[in-house]
Order: C-alpha cells, then structure tokens, then sequence
C-alpha cells in the first residue's frame, strides 16, 4: 500500500508516483502488487505492412503508366484496361477472396460476379466474338450456384450465412435469358442449361426452406 | 410493436439504439465496460465454458449486426464466442469483424472478468444483468456453492419475451413529444491520447460515508456528485477565465436514468433515458452552495413522469417519422451521421452514470471483491464518469482521452476535504509511449 500525502490517498501499485498529482507516494506497506489494469501493448491494429504499401504503389504507377501508353498510342483501341482490370482484380481477389473474414458464400458471390465482368471486357476489347457472355459468363454462374450449394448442404449449421447469397446468385443466372431476348447472346445452350439449374435450386428453396427466405425478407425489409 | 415470437432469432434494434452503429468510430466507440473482481485469479477454460452456458440462456446477445434496405438489425450469430484477455484500451472499439461478429467482449485479467458492450445491444443495466448471470455459472463451474435466489437469472430459466422488448416505444405517447432545442455544451479541453488509449482512474470510497456525506447536503449520491462534479469543471477549467468566449457555453452534464425503475419492464436492451443539469458558468464566484441548488432543481424537473416520456416520445416519433423510415439504410446512415455529429454530441460537457448498488445473492458474497464500471471517453466528450456500488465499497471511476487530469484530482481531493477515505486504482496511461 502507498499513500499521497498531498491528494490524501491510498494506492496499491508498484509505481512510485500518483496518478493524481505525480507526486511520489509514501510507502505504507512495502509489497509487490499485481497491478490492477495491463499495461501498454503497444499498437494492437498494425498499420498496413510495407508489402502491401509496396504492391500499391506498383500497382498504381503501373495504371497511369498504362493510361499514358494508351492515350500516346491512340484511344480507339483501349487495350490497356485488360492489363488494368487484371491489376484491380488481383486486388479484388487478394483482399475479398483471401484476406476478408467474409463469409465463403459472399466470397464466391464477388469474386464470380467480379469476373464475369472482367472476362467481358477481354473479349469485348479484343475480337469481340461474344464468348464470354456465351459461354464464359454461364459457366462462372452455374459453377457458383453448384459450389454454394455443396457448401451448404456440408455446413448445414451455418446454412442461413450462406442462402442469401445463394438467392442472389441464382437469381443472376437469370439474366442472361434476358440478354437471349436482346440477341446479345447467341449461342442458346448454356444459358438455358443454367437457366434450368438456377430454377432448380430456387424451387428447392422455396419447397424446403420457404421460412429462411421469408425471414430473410422480412428481416432486410422491414422498416 | 408487432407480436413476434420468442423462438425468432433477429431483432429489431431498439429506438435508442438505431443511432449508435451510425456514430460510432475508433474515437467515439460507444462501448462501456462493466468488472466484476473475484478474490481468486479466474480460470480462462471455465469462464470461457461458463459464456457458452449464458449465450445459449440470453439468445439475445448471441447476434451480429447486419444492414437491411431501411434499418440495421441483430441476426443470429452462429460463429462461437471466445473470451479474450483484457489489454490496455478501455471501453475501445469493438470491430465486429475480428470479435467473430459479435457485439461485445468479455474479458478477463488476474482476478477480473468484465463485460465491453456496444451500447446498441444493451445498457447498464442489461449488462449488469447478463455479468451477474455469468460470474454465477463461473462460480458453479469452480464447484463453489452458490444458490440464484432469485436475483440472477441462470442456465435453466426460460429467456421471457419481455426481456427482448423495445420498451421506449411501449411508453411512448404521441401527444407528449415536444422536442425542445438545446444548445451546444461547454467542451472539457485538452492534449488528446492516442485513439486506443484511455486514461482511468478509480476512487474506491466507503459506501456509508458516501451515503451520508450526500444526506447531510439533503441529497442523492447521484445529485450531490454531479453538483461536485459541476463544481469541480468551473474550479479547474472556468473560473478566472469567465471571458473567454468559449467559456461562456453552458456546462452540462448527462446523467442517464434506469427507466426500469420508473416503468414496470424486464427488458435487457436500451431503457435509459436521462436528466441533464445546465449552468452558464462565465461569471467569477460561482458558490458550491448555488451549484447544488441548481443541481437539486434540475434533477427533480428532469425526473418528472411527464418529462421522461416527452424525452422517451421524441426519440421515438424521430424514428417513427415517415420519411426518415423509408430512406434506404445507407442513405440514413449519413443523415443520422451528419445530424449526430453536428448536434448530438456537442450538447454535453461530460456523462455521469450512476449504476447504482449491484446485488448479488448471500452465497455468491464470499467470492466477490468489488465491482467496477467505466465508460468510453472520446473527442468531445473527453472525460466520462461511471459510478458503481458493492457492499461497502463505492466506486468512482473516472476514463479520459486528454493527458490532463485535474478535474480527476480536485473531485478526488473535494471528497477527501470531506472526511472520506479514498483508494485510487489507476491504469498510469502517463507511462503509455
Ligand atoms: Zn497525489
């Protein structure tokens, strides 16, 4: 126990001075004390490590050089958004597909909705023969649903983390039948065979989680 | 309200916490912290085992908080909940995403387990509530023979519809919602602490002498130190400087009130409401003796039935309004934001909470030392006051974001003045660099 004879208190610490006035305390009682709070642990959220400050600025540097590149070689092919867009995603991917504690559902969603635009851009900037909305964009889709889908018939605790994106892409998938309508897409099989796929799990929801989608509903609507 | 069913696994977020996710930050984190100290060192696998047991008795903390179209709400959370070891921040942030979602941490440290709470999911009071039910599973883990007694709620009672309810709209009346302008509040100043440190110190007093130190001024505990505390902020920040501008701004201080002892509720959530004293303090020779007339005034004005609903009603019909309900989530995210930090905050000097005498059963006695509460502190409101009492010791403490510390040590040293004995516990942020 330690005292100040100025503030006219009693203190158990192993510090030598008063957290009132500064002063140094008397010592009533000479013992070693477990302080009562921890001490300094320093910084507890690390500032951004210099790797991550070194891709940056690699990255950065790297669009307006290419911007610049582009713009001296003439603007009526802009192919310098593919190696662009391949810098954004990389750190799309970096830090919602590796480094976000975000759900794998939601993981899945971007990444997969991310790409698609991507590839579009790829085949629209190069030939534009219409391949990735053909049948790149199906794929990615149909692949997403099945791989959720797996997830949540694995982790069926944690199903209700997992079906609201799963909603959300299926009901993705059903816009490419729209772009069918618009001629934008030509060749007819994967779209529909995603089309069916996509119908397939909503009813599956529907018949056997219809309560999920209703709370789901009520719980983002409500107002 | 609409009916909803206990066995419903979201909820909505209660009036008075809606504004909070919008608000808070690194520096104004809204999260407070209550302690309850044992008299052995506590045993980290059975407190850990011990929370488990509780989340499942008080599903309503087993939640994350996720945005929807309109509003923000608490969904189930299925990720386990892992107790931590106490660090150096007080009351700090609370980032859901590295706390597994969850809006709370509980913490332990030697002899210590504490509570940090987002005060969107609960107040004081709720999580006076849900610690008092922890440290008794934790002790009948230890095997020690504790009995509930009907003053905590355990494992194998039901959670009651009621505990979940929004109170603040059950009292709610229309016609008394009047909402009264107020103006901004004079600020504490200072050199700012780093956002993840806090300075805290506790004044540990005996509650007799407390008691009737405050019945020989004819007051509460809670009146008579927050005319102290009144004081104490014209003494060391105010007087003989009057003229400056800045000075002339009224000292107000927000004391929340327990509207569980005013209104007949069960509810664990948000239920406080508050009284709030004001005083222009730019003249030279203002007299403790005025401070606590004033003072005693305000608190009775302010604990009027009417008043509290009217303060309770306002909230509520802010809420209620149609055009603020049908913004989309991240629009009303900005408004409550701009509106908050524009209004809000600045129309209090400091909190002075007072959560009052904790109780537990007879048997559970022999294993608790004391009891401690503490409040975050931030950029505006840099100095927060909680006060706690536990059989004979009256605790006061005090956190701050500012390095200067004089109002700490003239409120301490007025109640030495007084005859009291006080013991400081203090977390020396000083040797924080
Ligand atoms: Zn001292």
């Amino acid at each position: 126990m330690k005292y100040c004879n100025k503030c006219h208190i009693s203190i158990k610490t192993n510090h030598n001075y008063c957290p009132l006035c500064h002063q140094t305390l008397e010592v009533t009682k000479d013992e070693e004390v477990v302080e009562k709070y921890p001490p300094y642990q320093g910084k507890l959220r690390p500032v951004k490590d210099i790797t991550r400050k070194i891709l940056m600025f690699i990255s950065v540097t790297s669009i307006i050089l290419l911007l610049v590149i582009n713009f001296f070689t003439g603007l009526d092919i802009l192919w310098s958004l593919i190696p662009i867009g391949s810098i954004l995603y990389f750190w799309i991917l970096m830090t919602v597909g590796i480094f976000s504690k975000h759900n794998i559902a939601f993981k899945l969603f971007i990444l997969t909705i991310t790409l698609i635009f991507f590839i579009y851009m790829i085949d629209e900037l190069s030939s534009s023969e219409g391949w990735a909305l053909n049948y790149v964009a199906p794929l990615l889709l149909g692949s997403c649903i099945i791989a959720i889908s797996f997830i949540i018939l694995i982790k069926r605790i944690n199903y209700r983390d997992y079906i609201t994106y799963l909603l959300l892409i299926v009901l993705f998938s059903i816009a490419p039948i729209v772009l069918i309508l618009f001629d934008v897409i030509t060749v007819l099989w994967p779209s529909l065979g995603l089309f069916v796929l996509a119908v397939f799990i909503l009813l599956f929801i529907i018949f056997f989680f219809p309560k999920s989608i209703k709370d789901e509903i009520k719980k983002r609507f409500h107002a | 309200m609409p009916k909803q069913k206990i066995n419903q696994d979201w909820f909505k977020l209660d009036n008075s916490a809606k504004i909070f996710p919008s608000v808070s930050n690194s520096s104004e984190t809204n999260t407070f912290r209550v302690t309850v100290t044992l008299k052995e060192e506590v045993n980290v696998e059975l407190l850990q085992e011990a929370v488990n047991i509780i989340l499942e008795r008080y599903p309503m903390f087993k939640v994350r908080l996720k945005k929807g179209i309109f509003w923000a709400y608490f969904d189930y959370n299925s990720k386990p909940f892992i107790v931590q070891k106490m660090d150096h921040r007080v009351c700090g942030e609370i980032i859901p995403i590295e706390n597994n979602g969850y809006l709370f941490k509980v913490l332990y440290h030697h002899k210590d387990i504490a509570i940090e709470m987002f005060h969107s999911l609960a107040d004081g009071g709720g999580v006076m509530q849900l610690l008092k039910s922890l440290v008794y599973e934790y002790l009948l883990l230890n095997r020690k023979p504790v009995t509930p007694d009907n003053i905590i709620a355990t494992k194998n009672d039901k959670p009651e519809f009621e505990e979940y309810e929004d109170a603040n709209a059950k009292y709610y009346n229309k016609k008394n919602r009047k909402h009264i302008p107020e103006e901004k509040a004079y600020r504490v100043k200072g050199t700012y602490l780093d956002d993840d440190q806090t300075g805290l110190i506790s004044g540990v007093l005996n509650t007799k002498q407390m008691l009737e130190l405050a019945r020989k001024n004819d007051m509460t505990v809670t009146e008579y130190l927050t005319s102290v505390m009144m004081y104490i902020i014209y003494k060391t920040q105010i007087q003989y400087r009057e003229h400056m501008r800045s000075n002339e701004k009224p000292v107000k201080i927000f004391v929340p009130v327990n509207l569980r002892k005013h209104f007949p509720s069960k509810t664990l959530r948000n239920f406080t409401n508050f009284i709030k004293t004001n005083m222009r303090m730019d003249k030279p020779d203002i007299s403790f003796e005025e401070i606590k007339v004033l003072v005693k005034e305000q608190f009775s004005q302010g604990i009027k039935k009417e008043e509290l609903i009217r303060k309770m009603s306002e909230n509520v019909a802010f809420e209620k309004n149609v055009f603020l309900r049908m913004t989309p989530y991240f629009l009303k995210n900005y408004v409550l934001k701009i509106g908050f930090n524009m209004l809000g905050i600045k129309l209090n000097t400091m909190s002075l909470t007072n959560i009052g005498r904790t109780v537990f059963p007879e048997s559970m006695k022999p294993y608790i030392y004391d009891v401690t509460a503490a409040i975050y502190a931030g950029k505006f409101n840099t100095i927060g006051c909680a006060i706690v009492s536990y059989e004979d010791k009256f605790k006061i403490t005090f956190t701050r974001s500012i390095i200067e510390n004089q109002i700490e040590r003239e409120f301490f040293r007025h109640l030495t003045s007084q005859g009291l004995d006080i013991e400081i516990e203090s977390n020396y942020v000083e040797e924080y660099s």
